[in-house]
């Protein structure tokens, strides 16, 4: 272990006691391949992470579902290839020296200094590291629809959590709708289960993969030819599809009963116990924004990702004035960039590498040469797979009747005639309705206001997410009041000043 | 509206709404209460309307239920215990002391 990798004096940061060298926050394959690396290297490595073991929502459970005597063949050969391809990731991450990894924890704040507010069942606290390295992923997009609010409409990675970590599977008249490869995936995984849906209502056409050819680059078509087996088997089996989805609706009383599913000229109703939805995924920015590290809305993919280099780092927003010095936080896989599973697992090795380097003030480049290439190769199929499968029912027509903020029941109705107003703002929109101020402090509404808000109405700048005040998720008042460590900012200075504008770093013209 | 896939584990035993469910060892509250054929674990502030969980992982906060009497618990992120009292959370989280009808 080298000399820098054990001190635990801070750089700049005041007195105030280093925990670790670096906190990884998620142990999906970006953050358990950072900490590795980082291990490896005889750094210090807090890891944070929601879930009971390591994996992320990718992996979720493997060690549970393929390591042990109680393993269900079944289960095993349903979730494939690519889902036991974590396991060795899992392997590294536990055996590898100088990791304290911490499952069940929720991280509620994140600091640019390096600071991390964290909940673990009835204790919480604040922990501070010389580095951050934020790999807490993607989150499934937001797509509403008249109806989905309806108990027995479930995402696709609801489906597959229950699946791997509850060993449930749907019953009944299961319908898939949307797009995206999880979609066609989990639909491949079911008929290993037993389950037949009963449709699968895809928005994608058939044009929609004409186009993408254009896209194609050859380290795509292993990718592609995985793809083109989900499909095969879907065949084989006799599931109907429509593709060319243009309207979607739920209906129900107290639960799903009805799915309606509208292609130009056709209108299918079917009988539904559960309605599996999917449009795709997106960069999980709470704790980004909220610790006010600049994002960047992409319009074509209607999210927000966070700003950052290559190399992961990320840029603090404009006027960001809450620590001294350079940013500490690194992103890294799905959360800085959708590439998946892959491309993340590389990109932490990138990062960690890259992160051990700085620590001992070493050259990178040639370190990290390896890393960055399969990162390269695994982020090929990308542009054929967002051109392939192109957002659905969220980049359509949004009826005014649809609720786009589930917490507060907000209509899309509502949102356009308060922007008519002139409240184009997603802050302004939020003080007036309360959407963003429910349970999900806006992480199912904000992207969908973003889409709304950019392709509606004349925005002078791309719209921005809600601005992001910690904690971003909810803390009993019976843990904030007996914080296991103090705010080390608190202690160390006397100023506390607001957070900075989280869009700031990338409007720098207006 | 879901079923085990393989053999189930011997079961704890939870309460919802004071009635006694069987649980597995290891497993979320929300899969235990969906195990149970459960698709109401909340009613919204807003319109009384029921709400089940939608993502299970955390991000839509759909699947809030009161747990051992503190309200807005996220079923999907909590584990059961050999005893836990779960109950439908109806409307707004009940803060322990206020007055609330
Ligand atoms: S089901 Fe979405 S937060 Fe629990």
């Amino acid at each position: 272990m080298t000399e820098t990798g054990t001190s635990s004096s801070p750089t700049g940061a005041g007195a105030v006691a280093m925990d670790a060298d670096v906190i990884v926050i998620g142990a999906g394959p970006a953050g358990m391949s950072a900490a590795t690396e980082l291990g490896a290297a005889g750094f210090r490595v807090i890891a944070l992470d929601m879930n009971p073991s390591p994996g992320g929502q990718i992996y979720r459970a493997v060690e549970l579902n393929l390591g042990d005597q109680r393993a269900d063949p079944v289960l095993a050969r349903a979730l494939g290839r690519a889902y036991a391809a974590g396991w060795p990731l899992v392997a590294r991450f536990r055996n590898q020296e100088g990791i304290d990894y911490r499952p069940d924890t929720t991280v509620w704040e994140l600091r640019t200094d390096g600071t991390v507010g964290w909940q673990r069942a009835a204790r919480g606290g604040y922990l501070r590291a010389r580095h951050i390295v934020l790999a807490n992923g993607a989150m499934e997009r937001p797509m509403p629809f008249p109806g989905w609010t309806l108990p027995g409409v479930m995402t696709a990675g609801a489906v597959q959590t229950l699946i791997k970590s509850s060993r449930l599977k749907p019953t009944g008249r299961v319908v898939l709708a949307g797009t995206g490869p999880l979609l066609f995936l989990l639909a491949d995984q079911l008929l290993k289960l037993g389950v037949k849906p009963a449709l699968i209502a895809r928005t994608d056409r058939f044009g929609d993969k004409m186009k993408a050819l254009a896209r194609l680059r050859p380290a795509a078509l292993p990718a592609i030819a995985k793809g083109a087996g989900w499909m095969l088997n879907l065949r084989k089996a006799g599931i109907r599809t429509v593709t060319g989805v243009a309207r979607l609706e739920a209906v129900g009383d107290d639960r799903v009963r009805e799915v309606v599913v509208e292609t130009g000229d056709e209108t299918t109703r079917l009988p539904c116990d559960t309605l599996i939805v999917h449009d795709g995924i997106i960069p999980s920015i709470d704790l980004a924004q909220g610790a006010g590290l600049a994002v960047e809305w992409r319009a074509g993919d209607a999210s927000w990702c966070p700003v950052t280099e290559q190399s992961g780092l990320a840029s603090p927003s404009r006027g960001a004035n809450l620590s001294a010095g350079a940013s500490r936080i690194w992103i890294t896989g799905d959360a800085r960039q959708i590439g998946g599973a892959d491309a993340a697992a590389a990109h932490g090795r990138l990062v960690g590498q890259t992160l051990a380097a700085r620590l001992e003030a070493a050259e990178t480049e040639a370190l990290t040469a390896g890393p960055a290439r399969i990162y390269a190769r695994a982020m090929a199929p990308r542009a054929f797979i967002d051109a392939a499968f192109p957002q659905g029912q969220t980049s359509g027509d949004l009826a005014d009747s649809t609720i786009v903020c589930r917490c507060e029941e907000i209509t899309a109705g509502t949102i356009r005639s308060k922007a008519r107003q002139g409240a184009t703002d997603p802050d302004q929109l939020r003080g007036l309705l309360r959407c963003g101020m429910g349970p999900c402090q806006g992480r199912s509404c904000a992207s969908t206001i973003g889409r709304l808000l950019s392709e509606e109405f004349d925005l002078k700048r791309p719209p921005r997410p809600f601005r992001g005040r910690p904690p971003v998720r909810p803390v009993p008042l019976c843990i904030l009041a007996t914080l296991e460590s103090l705010d080390p900012e608190l202690v160390s200075s006397e100023a506390l000043n607001d957070k900075p504008d989280a869009s700031g770093g990338i409007d720098s013209d207006v | 509206m879901f079923q085990p896939i393989g053999s189930p584990k011997a079961p704890v035993t939870v309460h919802f709404d004071g009635v006694p469910i069987t649980a597995c060892p290891g497993e979320t509250v929300a899969s235990c209460l969906l195990r149970n054929g459960i698709t109401r674990f909340r009613t919204t502030p807003v319109s009384g309307a029921a709400r089940m969980p939608f993502c299970m992982i955390g991000h839509c906060f759909e699947c809030l239920v009161e747990i051992k009497g503190l309200g807005s618990q996220q079923a999907c992120l909590t584990v059961v215990v050999e005893g836990m009292n779960i109950a439908t959370q109806a409307g707004a989280a009940r803060v322990a002391g206020v007055g609330h009808d």
